[in-house]
Formats: C-alpha cells, structure tokens, sequence
C-alpha cells in the first residue's frame, strides 16, 4: 500500500509532530493537520490510508469530524486518540464510527498495530470498491436484451424458460448468455452469480 | 373582728392606763402629790400616745383632766386651775409628738419591709437570670457570688465567697489579675470597666470555657466590683459550627476547584507524555534499522527532552494554584490569634476533657499575617489534636510561642494523642492524604500552602513522651517594620 497516507489531526504541535516522527520512524507516509478544519480544507483526492485524530480541539472535535466524513461518504478509517479518555467518550467515538480509541500516551506497538490494521481494512475496502466499480462498467456495457436475459440466469431460470418469457427462440437465448459471460469476464455461472450480487452489494 | 380590736385597742389601753393612775392616787394619800397632781394623767398620756398615737393620747389627757377636775372639785382653787392650764397644753403636745413618733416608727418599718421585699425580688432575679454576677473587693476577693455563678464555674458561693477572683481564671489572666487591679486603682484608666470583653474563664475542674464579662464598679469607701459574665460556650458552638461549615465549603469548593483542575492537568500532561513517549520509540525504531539516522534521532530525544521540562511547568502550575488565594496580612496579636482559635475549637463534647497549657511569650506577640489564613491553619492543627486524643487517658493540649533565630516566631502544638505514624508522618502535608475515617486530607496541605504564602514553614513531629508536635513559624511584625 505505498498509496496509503496516514493523517494525523492533532491541535498540540508536540503531540502531532512525535507521532509523524514515529510513525514516520516505523515506515509509514504521513500528512500532519493542525486542525479538523484544516483537515477538510485540505482534504486528500484518495480514499487510501487512515485518519488519527484527538477529540479535542478549537474549531471542530474529533468527533463532529468523524460526522462531516461519514456524510461525505469518506470511507477511510478514524483512530481516536485522547489525553482524556472516559468512558461515555470512547463509547460516543466508536458509534461515531472510530476503529479504535486510544488514551494518550500510548505505546508504539499499540498505535503501529492498529494504524497497520486500520490500513489493512482500508485496503480490502477498496479493493472491494475498485472491483464493485469495474464490475459496474461490465454491467454498463450490456445491452438491455443482455440485462434480461442476466437477470433471469442470475434468478435460476432454465434457458427454455427465459425464451418463453421474453418471446425468442431458446437458441436466441444462448447467444444472449454467451455474450454476456463474455462481456462480465466470467467463467461460470456461478461466478456470474456473485459478480452481479458484489456490484448490487452496497459498501 | 380581730381588726377592729386592734384598731380600738389604743383607746382601751388609754381607759386602762387612766384606771391604773385612779387606782394609784386611790391607793395613795392625796399630800404626796398634791403639788403636781397632773403628773400620774402625764406619765399615762405619755405612755399612751407613744403606743397608740395621738388620738388615744389626747382621749388619756381629756379622762385625766375630767378625773382631777371632779375628783378636786370642792378645793378647786387658782392653784388646781393653773396646774389644769399647764396640763392640757403639755398633754397635747406629748399626745402628738405620741402620734408623730408612731407615725415615723411605722414608716420605718414599712421601709424595711419595702427595702427587705425589693432586695428578695432582686435576688430571685439574680438566681434566675443566666449570667453570673460575682462582686469583688478592691484586693480582688470575691464578696458575693450568684447561683448562675455556682453554675456556671461550679464553685459553691459558700467555697467561693473569700477566695480571690483569679481562681475563676486561666493563665494569664489567673498570675495577672491583681496587677489589673493594681493597676486601675492606681491609675483609673479603664480596660474593662464599662466595656464587655470576651474573656475565658476556668471552672473548678480546670476546664476553660469562653465567656463575655461585663464589670461595673461601686464606690463608697471602698471599691466594689460588679462582674456580669455570660457562658460563651453555646454561642461560641454556634459559632464554631457555622465557620466550620464555612470552612468545609470553602474546602469543598477548593475540592472540587482541585478535581477540575486535576481532570484538565491529566489532559494537559498527557500532551506532553504522549510526545515524548512518540519521540523515543520513534527514536528506538530509527536506531534499529539498518542504517540508523543519527541526526534525526538526536533530533527527536531533544525534543523529547523539552517536553519533559513542559510537563513540569504544567506540574508547577498546578503547585501555583494550589496555593494560591488572597492573603490580607496585617500585624496581629498572636495571643489573640490563639485564644479566639481555643475557644472557638474547644467547644463540643469531643473537647470537653481537654486541657490546654499557654505559654506565650509576650515579648513577641505582634506578628504579620492573615488573620482568617492562620485562625484556619490552628484550628486544624487544634481539631486535629483533639482529634488524635479523643481515646487517649491524658488529653493536654500545650500551646507555646518564642522565638527562632531567624526573627521569626515559632508557633507549636503539642498533644497527648496518639502521635503520627511512620508511613502517614512522610506525606502529611501532602493533598488527599488522610487517616481521618471522613476525612478529604486537604486540612494540613492548605495549611502547608497558607504558611508557605506567609513566609513561614510547617512542620510535625513526634513527642518523646507520646502524642505529636505541630511547629509553624509566622514573620514577626516588628521585624518587618524595620526592614
């Protein structure tokens, strides 16, 4: 994942510029932002890697950040941490969507194994996204006699069965199939099955 | 009935004694007396009128006169009527100067009777009242002694009575108070006198209790003095109690002050924790690769370095706050001090059995300080020890002032309780600590941080003999003045 950033969000200078240094230290690209707002306005074109943000801070808290992003459809992952950790904000911060709560300070290994999963679960998200997508372009690229015709397969019905309900000849009906396992780049039918179920799924 | 025989009775004994005078003069020759033959009727007007007044006086001269009269008729010559010319003025005027004598007899009487009812009433007064009046003599030797008295210092008036009034005092007052004396008869400059004061006293069983005397003085041919003496404890208790919720509150509001700030310090602490914990490992990591960057570990362990020295200014911060508060120093008595913190600490059932020993050095009294900031500090310091001896068989609490070599005054404390323990002694002036089952543990750390803003220092320890010594120092006024 050498795409992957990490952004920490933290309003004390020290706190933000050790944790680039260490996770910097440990190998991984990271993006400082003194605040949420600045977070925002500066906000990345990719998706790829994961934010560390600290819930109190002038201007936007962790937590209303966390909202602006799950509204923008933002998928990339939030670690929380805080100097001042209880428990009704931890449980405010996971419903809020965090992957994890941390309570400042906290130990390399924590940060560094949970920044390494956050990513791992950003990356299969969009792997699953990018395949979602050119899954989507297949099923643009069939015509509507196709979709028919995808729709029925994909719903068990026998080629006969198809034929008689859309008024063409089953032999029709095999070049229709034919065309579309070849326009879905699939090999079977099971997996024409699960290729349109992945694009139909929603994140 | 019996009324009106007392009211005739005069004139009876007036027919009575004319009676006895005829009886007389029956039982005697005429010759002896002819030459004053009015002097039997004088003898029984007298005697009449001065008992029974000058109605029964004039009626024994009217009988006297109409006795010799017929009896003498038949000689009554110039001489029988100049002696009866010389009677009758003469009897009129002893039958009313009689009269006068009984008149002022019974006023007399009904003076007596009015003084002996309103010296009764004066007393049942002074029996019921709650104040306590002692008189004393100008050598200070207690003349009169009320039952308030007798309740109040519980001395009889009889074991009282004769006895000088110092007894009724605490040091120094008790070795002082015929000099007081002395001092006014010689000089007449009034301290007391005319003024109330709030004063201790000190009941026969040694204890001391606060009271508020008000003295007056009677001069005839010698000097009396009246003292008036209220017992203070009830009051005082009220007192007591108020500032002491006063005093928890202000405590609580500190508390709470303190929680607040204690949540936002962990916070703000972990800034910089967090920092230097990042740094270092960032650091480790770097040194362990394979070719470790020097500089930028340096670099980082600097960093981490200056966040510690931040994390101690955050930590002096919250050492500022603490001890921080208004101070309104001013020069004070410190016997003063000490005296209104006993009597307001030694009141309740807790302290009744305590004692308490002053040794105050008068040359050092004036001393530069907050006045409410060091009457809290003692108060803690007394309701710890009476506290400490609340089970144990001696219960003295010594309070003593000299001076230090610094030109301060050390101010201590010492106890009979139970002393400090080892583990507790260590961290007593630290916050929350406590062995106090309700107790915050903020008493002796405010009292720290009050004596710390006064210039001076706090210390405990140990007795030989058992039980535990608080030391304070306080900047002497004079000192201060010269700097």
């Amino acid at each position: 994942m050498p795409d992957a950033v990490i952004h920490v969000i933290d309003d004390d200078d020290a706190v933000r510029d050790s944790l680039a240094f260490l996770l910097l230290a440990a190998g991984m690209v990271v993006r400082t932002h003194p605040s949420a707002l600045a977070f925002l306005d500066n906000l990345p074109q990719s998706d790829a890697g994961c934010i560390v943000t600290d819930i109190r801070m002038p201007g936007m808290t962790g937590l209303e950040l966390m909202e602006r992003l799950h509204a923008m459809d933002n998928v990339m992952p939030v670690v929380v941490i805080t100097g001042h950790a209880d428990v009704p904000l931890a449980l405010q911060a996971m419903k809020a969507g965090a992957v994890d709560f941390i309570e400042k300070p906290f130990g390399d290994a924590v940060i560094l194994d949970t920044l390494r999963n956050a990513l791992r679960e950003n990356g299969k998200h969009r792997d699953r996204e990018a395949e979602r997508n050119i899954l989507a372009e297949r099923l643009a690229s069939l015509s509507p006699r196709e979709l028919q015709v995808l729709e029925r397969l994909v719903a068990g019905q026998p080629n006969k069965a198809i034929a008689h309900e859309l008024g063409i000849s089953p032999r029709t009906v095999e070049v229709y199939r034919a065309n579309v396992m070849n326009k879905m780049r699939a090999n079977s039918l099971s997996e024409l099955v699960r290729m349109t179920m992945t694009a139909h799924s929603d994140a | 009935m019996c009324r009106e025989f007392r009211r005739y009775l005069p004139y009876l004994v007036a027919f009575g004694a004319m009676g006895v005078v005829m009886a007389i003069r029956a039982a005697i020759p005429d010759s002896y007396y002819h030459n004053s033959p009015f002097l039997l009727g004088l003898g029984a007007v007298v005697l009449t009128s001065i008992y029974g007044g000058a109605l029964p006086g004039l009626l024994c001269a009217a009988l006297a006169l109409v006795i010799e009269v017929f009896r003498w008729a038949p000689a009554f010559g110039p001489e029988e009527l100049f002696n009866g010319a010389l009677f009758c003025p003469l009897a009129i005027a002893i039958a009313c100067g009689g009269g006068w004598l009984r008149r002022s007899r019974a006023r007399g009487t009904a003076a007596v009777e009015h003084l002996r009812e309103r010296e009764a009433h004066l007393q049942s007064i002074l029996d019921t009242v709650p104040d306590a009046m002692v008189v004393i003599d100008e050598r200070g030797v207690i003349q009169s002694f009320s039952k308030a008295a007798e309740r109040m210092f519980l001395w009889t008036a009889g074991e009282a009575i004769g006895r000088n009034v110092s007894t009724l005092m605490p040091s120094p007052d008790r070795e002082a108070h015929n000099s007081y004396l002395a001092r006014y008869l010689e000089t007449g400059e009034h301290r007391i006198i005319g003024k109330g004061r709030e004063v201790l006293g000190r009941r026969k069983d040694g204890s001391i209790f606060p009271m508020e005397l008000h003295v007056g003085e009677t001069r005839s041919h010698r000097y009396y003095f009246t003292g008036i003496i209220r017992d203070l404890t009830a009051r005082n208790e009220a007192e007591a109690r108020l500032r002491e919720l006063q005093s928890e509150l202000t405590h609580v509001a500190r508390f709470s002050a303190m929680g607040e700030m204690a949540s936002t310090l962990a916070h703000e602490l972990n800034q910089p924790l967090s920092a230097i914990a990042n740094y270092l490992k960032g650091g480790i990591l770097l040194l362990r690769s394979n070719e470790p960057d020097l500089p930028k570990t340096i670099d980082a362990i600097d960093k981490a370095a200056d966040q510690a020295l931040r994390a101690g200014q955050i930590i002096h911060r919250l050492r500022e706050f603490v001890g921080r508060g208004e101070i309104d120093k001013r020069i004070e008595s410190l016997s003063q001090l000490i005296d209104e913190a006993i009597a307001l600490t030694l009141v309740g059932p807790k302290s009744a059995g305590v004692r308490i020993q002053r040794d105050l050095d008068p040359a050092f009294d004036a001393v530069f300080a907050d006045r409410v900031q060091i009457q809290q500090v003692m108060l803690n310091l007394i309701r710890n020890s009476v506290d400490a001896m609340e089970h144990t068989p001696r219960q003295e609490l010594a309070v003593s002032t000299r001076l230090t070599d610094d030109d301060f005054v050390l101010i201590s404390f010492t106890d009979t309780g139970t002393g400090l323990r080892q583990e507790v002694s260590a961290r007593l002036f630290q916050p929350f600590i406590t062995t106090k089952p309700h107790g915050m543990g903020v008493g002796l750390s405010i009292s720290r941080e009050i004596i710390k803003g006064h210039g001076g220092r706090i210390w405990a320890e140990n007795n030989p003999a058992g039980g535990a010594t608080f030391h304070f120092t306080l900047p002497l006024a004079t000192e201060l003045e010269h700097a």
